[in-house]
């Protein structure tokens, strides 16, 4: 029982840091129906500035000014590459997405080298323990952060201008556009907003119990596209179910590898996939997805 | 106005273009050796020796995932025959080329030197080392990769610095079991990388579990695993005694902070590439100095302080890891194989190889494991150094000096 609350909880806190990551992606989606693929180097970026700046200007500086540069980064991507774009095929853009990605990662590994950069996170390595089930507080803390990052974002997203300018968008780009809603505005800020998600979700992925900043931090984001798709990409409360979902189900299958050994060793790596494949198959646009209809 | 919002997005994207090109700047290591005696006439020679200069050839990554270890091998292989000659003749020049670990590079860049290298100092990175296998082969050159996997043994004229993973962690285990930190009959969790490293790594393990009763736990990542919760969870509720590693250091740091955290007080045995110096700097330092033990094929700079001062003199600004210590015995194995060609008067490739082949109970000081030869197929040692983590340079000291374990010869075969 020990080790299920423990997995679970564990499941649940990695949970919530991929829905940050995956709810990035689906207001970029939503707002400039573009599938962004450079979530992974965004991430790596935020993490990489923050261990960087720390010994120089402080930890909690660190984190303001990493949190700007990864949303800069986003929004110098918008404004010189998506919006110049506007209009092409979805897939297209979500080729120069990948583009995008692999230049940014490229030079970041090529900073970190085989380097382990360390995050000085003020509350350390230290735990958090109720009875026999223990959880790093640095995943307890991140956990609350980002249920109030989610929180604040749905009530910006159903009551500021920019949710419903953004929401006005998404359902019908064109009406909104003669409404006076100007969709360059609200998808460059959409991307700020992912941008600062990841960065967020990076200054926690990057601590206890995960080693520092390493280039396979990148590889996070990978795992939380899943998460978008099987929550329904244009559903922002999707992505938080995909995340939680996507979160437990991996801890599972690691810590009871042995119980799973049937369907071989290392079967966790592939649980997100696995998990979004079965639920697309029953649900096509996902758990909480538009269904697309067509007027025949 | 756009045209100021261009500019200042040109400007940027400038910026950013001159940051990348100013972190592509690596410089590459130059060696040049002091005046020799003339050459001796009657020894044979016949590709990559010009007059008194031998030049070998250096396939290492500057600018990928294992940057930091290439650069610290190849600044001591290039340190190293700054200060040596071969027969007290020759100087040795190495071509310096930088693969970025990844393999079609690799052999792209071989095959741009093929024809001007005598061997290869240095090859960084199994895959790598793999893909040139053939060429390697048939263009019989002698060569040492940074690498401790069996399969690397099957390539002749390849010389694995050390034993392999299998029969070190096995020298690991030998050393609890004296030291009484496991006991016949304990339970072992064994986390592992896919691929050859972990596979190699993981075989010593269930070598070692049959020979003294031991329950093994064995839990396969993937290299971009980082969070070990999962699997130290797994292992707290079946009660371990260890956790074996053959993985990376985050996966180390991972491990640690986790049985940290989850009061899992067990000791930790590691394959050589699991600990990096900069573990220490992170929250899980405390845990390793006491808990890790890593089995090795090199010293410690504890061992070697003049090694650690020659090498800060030459390179002030690098942080010296022990890749530094595998640097200069790999370069001490270059020189005694080059050294017995050229006795044997026969400096061409086959001279070379032939001296290689005929090597036998090679001693680098203290700097590498004792290697008893390079046959195909076989560990070239049986023997290990068992290192701790630390605060000292290098971030390691050496806990027992090199040593053949109970388990070594029968896994070595």
């Amino acid at each position: 029982m020990t080790q299920f609350l423990s997995l679970l909880l564990n499941g649940i806190s990695l949970g919530a840091l991929y829905a940050l990551i995956a709810l990035g992606f689906v207001i970029i989606f939503k707002s400039s129906e573009v599938v962004s693929f450079t979530h992974g180097s965004l991430l790596l970026l935020g993490a990489y500035s923050i261990a960087r700046l720390s010994d120089a200007i402080g930890f909690l500086p660190a984190v303001v000014v990493g949190i700007l540069i990864t949303a800069l980064a986003a929004f110098v991507i918008e404004r010189l590459i998506i919006n110049r774009l506007r209009g092409a095929a979805v897939i297209s853009l979500a080729i120069v997405t990948i583009g995008v990605d692999i230049i940014i990662l490229t030079e970041l590994i090529r900073r970190i080298g085989s380097d382990i950069l360390n995050v000085p996170h003020p509350w350390g390595g230290e735990s958090f323990r109720i009875g026999s089930v223990g959880l790093s507080q640095n995943r307890l803390i991140a956990f609350i952060v980002a249920a109030l990052l989610i929180a604040l974002f749905f009530v910006a997203f159903k009551y500021s201008n920019w949710g419903i300018a953004m929401r006005a968008s998404a359902e019908d780009g064109e009406t909104a556009a003669l409404m006076g809603i100007r969709q360059g505005r609200v998808s460059a800020l959409a991307w700020v907003v992912a941008g600062v998600l990841a960065a967020v979700a990076a200054l926690f992925l990057v601590g206890s119990p995960t080693p520092g900043v390493s280039p396979t931090a990148y590889a996070v984001a990978l795992r939380a596209f899943p998460a978008a798709i099987l929550g329904g990409l244009d559903s922002t409360g999707g992505a938080l179910v995909g995340g939680l979902l996507i979160g437990i189900a991996e801890a599972m299958a690691a810590g009871y590898q042995d119980q799973l050994l049937f369907l071989g060793r290392g079967f966790s790596a592939v649980v997100p996939f696995i998990v979004m494949i079965a639920v697309l198959m029953f649900r096509p646009s996902g758990l909480f997805g538009t269904k697309e209809l067509t007027r025949v | 106005m756009r045209l100021s919002k261009r500019s200042a997005g040109a400007t940027m994207l400038a910026a950013t273009f001159v940051l990348a090109a100013s972190g592509c700047s690596t410089k590459a290591p130059e060696s040049s050796g002091g005046g020799g005696a003339a050459a001796g006439g009657d020894v044979a020679t016949d590709v990559g020796i010009e007059g008194e200069t031998i030049n070998l050839g250096v396939l290492t990554d500057l600018t990928g995932v294992f940057a930091a270890l290439g650069n610290d091998i190849t600044n001591a292989n290039s340190l190293f025959w700054e200060n040596n000659q071969v027969c007290d003749t020759y100087d040795v020049t190495l071509d310096v080329q930088d693969t970025g670990y990844v393999p079609q590079q690799g052999v792209s860049l071989y095959s741009g030197m093929q024809d001007n290298v005598l061997a290869m100092q240095q090859t960084i990175g199994s895959p790598i080392n793999t893909a040139l296998a053939p060429e390697y082969e048939s263009d019989q050159i002698v060569n040492f990769p940074s690498a401790w996997s069996k399969t690397l043994t099957e390539i002749p004229g390849t010389g694995v610095v050390g034993a392999t993973y299998d029969v070190e962690i096995a020298n690991g285990y030998d050393y609890l079991f004296r030291e009484g930190l496991l006991q016949e009959g304990d339970t072992v969790g064994h986390i592992y990388f896919e691929g050859e490293y972990g596979a190699n790594g993981v075989e010593g393990s269930r070598a070692v579990a049959e020979a003294r009763g031991l329950e093994l736990i064995e839990a396969q990542i993937k290299a971009t695993d980082q969070d070990m919760s999962a699997q130290i969870t797994q292992f707290n509720s079946a009660g371990v005694d260890l956790i074996a590693l053959t993985v990376a250091p985050g996966q180390t740091a991972s491990v640690a902070t986790v049985a940290a955290a989850q009061g899992l007080d067990v000791p930790i045995l590691g394959s050589n590439p699991v600990f990096a110096p900069g573990l220490l700097e992170g929250p899980a330092a405390e845990w390793l100095k006491t808990h890790l033990y890593v089995a090795s094929p090199v010293s410690s700079f504890d061992a070697h302080p003049e090694l650690l001062q020659q090498y800060q003199e030459a390179y002030p600004d690098a942080v010296p890891s022990l890749g530094v210590v595998v640097g200069f015995g790999m370069s001490e194995l270059m020189k005694q194989v080059l050294d017995q060609a050229c006795e044997n008067g026969d400096l061409t490739r086959e001279g070379v190889l032939n001296a290689f082949n005929e090597l036998e109970e090679v001693d680098t000081g203290g700097l590498v494991v004792p290697i008893r030869g390079f046959e195909v197929g076989q560990s070239p040692s049986l023997e290990s150094f068992i290192l701790q983590p630390a605060d000292v340079p290098g971030g390691a000291t050496v806990l027992e000096e090199a040593f053949e374990g109970e388990f070594a010869a029968d896994i070595a075969g």
